[in-house]
């Protein structure tokens, strides 16, 4: 059983072992500086970093990236050609057009979001849910909602594992070869994985009162320590990209367009 | 659709999470005593957020040719309640931007907002209203998850309209380029939603009639039948 590809690389990059702590530092640190930076130089700067630190030191496979970059694409394509597109209302009529402002403000979007996406993709990519999830109870995170979130994370594997189970069940059946089979076989699918849900909490939850559960499912929390040398390097790398990218005289906008 | 993590300034990204903050909190504090009264049901809890989840896996067809999910935010307020829902849909946006790269870290509240809040609160509005005008069971199921869907997606392309506004048009031109774009697919998949969930509650009346009783949905579970002899249930 195989979860998400990031998943699978977090749990195998040699980065795993650092602390949460320190590496939420240096991912929300490259964040904010994508959004709060000009975006040029500073979005580009900030998706080098990231992606040369995910596919150096981190050793994530670059087919991981490009995987969870081809799952954020639909909707950034999408929703950068909107901001392309304005209207235009002169002589010749009332139209939908790109003008250079629109362009830029388009162009500038995409840049943020392909620079916070790569910064949030390396944080996703080294660092365990399970990791996330003790770092932030330790940090005062209430305890059920911890639970509920890490429960969460569990059982989706099993649920996913199911979910394939049925639907290559049904696809034997013909279940999907045209829209109104897969209308068809999506509700069962839902109701079957639904169904099951329910039943593997109430096993789980069979399990545990045999096991005289009292409201507490604490897990080995494995605290990895702070690492001096990560942080200082850390917060050097983020003076420098600030300082660097507020040095670049830039209007904060595509430097140059043809129209 | 998730708004992908840098899509919206910096002053917006906050206020839509300090919008979405009350809700989430609230749902919080309602998980937090029904796990303290009941510890058990932080089984059930975390099989809810996992199957909000996976939900996100299934593909239904769309009318552009593609396929799309559905958002779930519906078929979770009927079946879990909106307060819930809040907090199980920031848990699993939160996931979905981390383990699936759909949506982000900045965009989480107003995300949240859209799918957490707006959504399930519509849908259990439209459930809750289809039903106490006694109309069928399956009517309010199909209301409520075409509608949490409908809205979801219409409160999306608001916050989309106002980060970016159009040159010419400002930010009614924007929201309506955004609608105009994401109504292609979403008003199918909304209806397509909407008739999955009416199929679904009527295979949970059949094969789970215990685990809707105990959800509160009754309503879902078909009455015995009159005759019980030769009557049997056909396969999924």
């Amino acid at each position: 059983m195989t979860g998400p590809a990031i998943d699978v690389a977090a749990w195998s990059s040699p980065w795993r072992w650092k602390s949460p702590g320190d590496k939420l530092l240096l991912s929300g640190g490259l964040v904010l500086a994508a959004l709060l930076l000009p975006t040029w130089p500073a979005s580009p700067a900030v998706a080098a970093v990231a992606v040369g630190l995910a596919l150096g030191p981190a050793r994530v496979p670059a087919r991981v990236l490009a995987r969870a970059a081809r799952a954020a694409a639909v909707f950034v394509l999408l929703g950068t050609a909107t901001i392309a597109v304005t209207w235009r209302s002169d002589d010749g009529g009332f139209g939908p057009t790109v003008t250079g402002q629109s362009l830029a403000a388009a162009v500038d979007t995409l840049a943020h979001t392909v620079a916070g996406t790569a910064a949030v993709l390396l944080l996703a990519a080294t660092t365990p849910m399970t990791d996330l999830l003790a770092w932030a109870r330790r940090r005062g995170v209430a305890e059920p909602v911890v639970d509920v979130a890490g429960l969460v994370y569990r059982m989706l594997f099993v649920l996913l594992a199911t979910l394939g189970a049925v639907r290559a069940a049904q696809v034997a059946r013909l279940g999907y070869v045209d829209r109104r089979a897969t209308m068809r076989s999506a509700a069962p699918l839902v109701a079957a994985v639904l169904v099951r849900a329910f039943d593997r909490a109430r096993r789980l939850e069979a399990g545990l009162a045999g096991r005289g559960f009292a409201g507490n499912l604490g897990v080995l929390d494995d605290e990895r320590p702070t690492s001096p040398r990560f942080v200082i390097g850390t917060v050097a790398g983020l003076t420098v990209l600030v300082a660097g990218c507020l040095a670049v005289p830039t209007s904060g906008h595509v430097p140059v367009l043809p129209w | 659709m998730h708004i992908a993590e840098g899509y919206l300034p910096p002053v917006q990204a906050a206020a839509w999470t300090l919008a979405a903050a009350p809700f989430v909190v609230h749902g919080g504090r309602a998980l937090i005593a029904e796990v303290r009264e009941r510890p058990e049901s932080r089984l059930l809890l975390g099989a809810a957020g996992a199957f909000t989840f996976v939900l996100s896996a299934i593909k239904l067809p769309s009318v552009t040719g593609s396929s799309s999910h559905p958002t779930g935010t519906g078929l979770g307020a009927v079946l879990f309640r909106p307060p819930i829902m809040a907090v199980l849909s920031t848990i699993v946006l939160l996931f979905q931007a981390l383990l699936l790269a759909h949506g982000g870290i900045t965009t989480l509240g107003a995300n949240v907002f859209s799918m957490g809040v707006v959504g399930p609160w519509v849908g259990y509005g439209a459930y809750r209203a289809c039903r106490a005008v006694r109309l069928p069971f399956a009517v309010g199921v199909f209301a409520a998850l075409a509608l949490a869907d409908l809205s979801t997606y219409v409160t999306t392309s608001i916050q989309l309209g106002l980060a970016h506004p159009d040159p010419a048009a400002g930010v009614p031109g924007s929201m309506a380029e955004f609608l105009g774009v994401f109504a292609l697919t979403q008003i199918p998949l909304a209806i397509a939603e909407g008739l999955l969930g009416v199929v679904v509650f009527r295979l949970l009346g059949r094969v789970a009639p215990g685990e809707l009783r105990s959800l509160g949905l009754g309503a879902a579970v078909p009455a015995p039948p009159r005759q019980a002899a030769g009557a049997s249930g056909s396969g999924e």
